[in-house]
């Protein structure tokens, strides 16, 4: 059982709440992906479960051992940070063997661990290198190396591929996520990028202002978000009403309102071809702007052309009023 | 215009930006280590002064007469032992300012820089005051009946080794405190994730990151030691010398300016193969960092 369960867990700095009673829960070899904007106080519950921050209430829970007054040099856990932090003045070798050296492995056997953690990302035969002789990406899976290298109980990744450009980004989605499974390792992915974590994760916890707005699958949040916050922060969010949204995919535009589906009349303000989809800009009659990202193969609308908008029943969601929540 | 012109153009400007201070170092370094180089190739003439010709005899002299050669030793010795004392009781009081999160930071570092306020001549008496055989220390000591007789505090080893320490502490504080103030910490929130207790991450981590100021402090703080002139003239008294009173001796009081000049030629040179060889070490070092 090696499973993570955050209690109550609370950090306050001076006036402000960071974290405010966080309790969720992380099944053994599952990937939890906590999102939220910048400043809700997602690394803060990170560097909490990591030791490196001492929280002001609650229990932290690692396979079933309380490990919340653990100090962080002896909680066995894997930590990927988005600024890598090699060890700049070792090689590669070195730093995958930091943590095993720690544990009292030594020899053959590290030899052999190195070099298994290396050829896991990919970087086999780059062991004698310095970190800045290697590319951001590969400095990446060194500290990916470096922190599976140890059978860490927990993974925890601090926005760990937010230096890193588009591409190769999404490339080390897949890798990350692969390992993460074939390991079966408990992971806590810490990012602000909602895409990264509807791709990757098992399951999303949405955080804002340190509160828990949700969490559920990727599915749960993106097609049954609790309220507008989650709504308009994982995928986009387009309001019809105050509390009627549906997602840009789920609206199309047609010219006249059909039957078998609800509608608004709309005017079209910016018709973008985007490749895969025409993404239309609309505004209803009470000036409130709709997003909708249609197929190319029908009927393409102007800008400033009347129109419609239409979407099947079960695709809106019905939400709490936005007002309800703060930001 | 193309790529060769815009980085000649760069390289102009480069220059122009370097050149006031180019000249200065030209005019009030090079110029006159210049001219003191060929001084101390003449002869001697005791009554005359500086006669004409070619001769080693001073070079000679100062590398072989047991005399110079143990003031040159005292030298570096004083060099080498004024910059460890400072780097080990610097360090940890830079890593303190560094890391600290007092409000009192500020006032701290004030506290560092003091010294550095007083006038040289002042700050030297003061230690004159504490050191001497019926000074501060002596007389405390001898009150509390744990000496019988003065300790010999002043004019030898121990008075150099104590001013000068006290006077370029703060050089070597300022720049270990910037060299640690620039550690990433994710490195060391690293090696701790990874099973490093406080001593193996200090060890292993802080300590070869922050190599290359100490290499910079220390280089500092000896070549500071090895030219002072005021401190050791005063905390050293007439008779115990060190490289820079014996220069200043030959040049102002017995008018050898040729002998002055090759032991200052000397001097310069090795503290510059010093500087070489420990920035060399220091660049390896940042390379790695």
């Amino acid at each position: 059982m090696s499973g993570l369960r955050l209690d109550e867990l609370t950090k306050r700095y001076g006036e402000i709440t960071a974290v405010d009673r966080l309790t969720l829960e992380i099944g053994e070899g599952q990937l939890l992906a906590l999102v939220g904007p910048s400043g809700c106080g997602k690394t803060t519950v990170l560097r909490m479960v990591a030791g490196l921050i001492e929280p002001d209430g609650g229990r932290v829970n690692l396979g079933g051992a309380d490990i919340t007054d653990t100090p962080v040099h002896k909680r066995n856990l894997g930590l990927v940070f988005q600024s890598y932090a090699l060890f700049p003045h070792m090689s590669v070798n070195d730093n995958v063997a930091f943590g095993l050296q720690r544990r009292g492995v030594r020899g053959a056997t590290l030899d052999a661990q190195v070099s298994r953690a290396l050829a896991m990302v990919r970087l086999d035969g780059l062991g004698l290198r310095k970190p800045r002789e290697l590319s951001g990406g590969q400095q990446q899976r060194v500290a990916l190396a470096r922190a599976i290298a140890i059978s860490p109980q927990v993974l925890l990744l601090d926005e760990p591929l937010s230096n890193l450009d588009a591409t190769l980004r999404e490339e080390m989605r897949a890798e990350i996520r692969r390992l993460q499974q074939e390991l079966r390792i408990t992971a806590l992915f810490v990012t602000h990028d909602q895409a990264e974590a509807l791709t990757m994760a098992d399951r999303i916890a949405v955080l804002n202002g340190g509160r828990l707005e949700q969490i559920g699958s990727p599915e749960d949040v993106y097609r049954r978000p609790a309220n507008a916050f989650v709504a308009s922060f994982v995928g986009r969010a387009n309001f019809i009403t105050e509390t009627l949204a549906v997602r840009p995919e789920d609206l199309s535009v047609v010219a006249a309102a059909p039957d078998d589906a609800q509608s608004r009349p709309v005017r079209v303000l910016v018709a973008a071809f985007a490749g895969a989809a025409i993404h239309y800009t609309l505004a209803l009659d009470d000036g409130r702007e709709l997003r909708a990202h249609v197929p190319p193969d029908g009927r393409v609308f102007r800008p400033g052309e009347a129109a419609h908008v239409a979407w099947a029943k079960e695709d809106a969601v019905e939400l709490p009023s936005s007002g309800a929540r703060g930001s | 215009m193309n790529a060769g012109q815009s980085t000649r153009a760069s390289l102009r400007s480069g220059y122009g930006l370097l050149s006031p201070s180019l000249l200065l170092l030209l005019v009030i370094f090079l110029a006159p280590l210049a001219l003191m180089l060929p001084m101390s190739f003449k002869p001697y003439i005791a009554g005359q002064g500086i006669g004409t010709g070619f001769t080693l005899e001073h070079f000679v002299k100062a590398l072989t007469d047991d005399y110079y050669l143990e003031i040159a030793g005292r030298t570096l010795m004083l060099g080498g032992i004024v910059t460890s004392l400072c780097l080990v009781i610097g360090y940890p009081l830079a890593f303190f300012l560094a890391r600290t999160r007092s409000r009192l930071r500020s006032w701290l570092i004030l506290l560092v820089i003091f010294p550095l306020l007083l006038n040289l001549v002042v700050r030297t008496f003061g230690w004159i005051a504490l050191l001497a055989n019926r000074g501060l220390i002596n007389d405390a000591l001898i009150t509390l009946g744990l000496i019988a007789t003065p300790i010999k505090l002043l004019f030898n080893f121990t008075g150099l080794l104590i001013g000068l320490t006290h006077i370029f502490l703060p050089f070597m504080v300022l720049v270990l405190m910037a060299a640690i103030e620039h550690l990433p910490r994710d490195v060391e929130d690293a090696a701790r994730s990874l099973g490093a207790g406080w001593l193996v991450t200090f060890w292993k981590v802080t300590l070869p990151l922050s190599l290359p100021g100490i290499v910079s402090g220390s280089i500092l703080v000896f070549v500071l030691t090895v030219s002072a002139l005021v401190t050791p003239r005063l905390l050293g008294g007439p008779t115990y010398k060190v490289m820079s009173t014996l220069i200043f001796e030959q040049f102002l009081q017995l008018l050898n300016w040729p002998l002055g000049s090759a032991l200052a030629f000397l001097l310069t040179l090795v503290s510059v193969i010093l500087i070489a060889g420990s920035s060399a070490l220091a660049r390896r070092a940042g390379a790695a960092a």
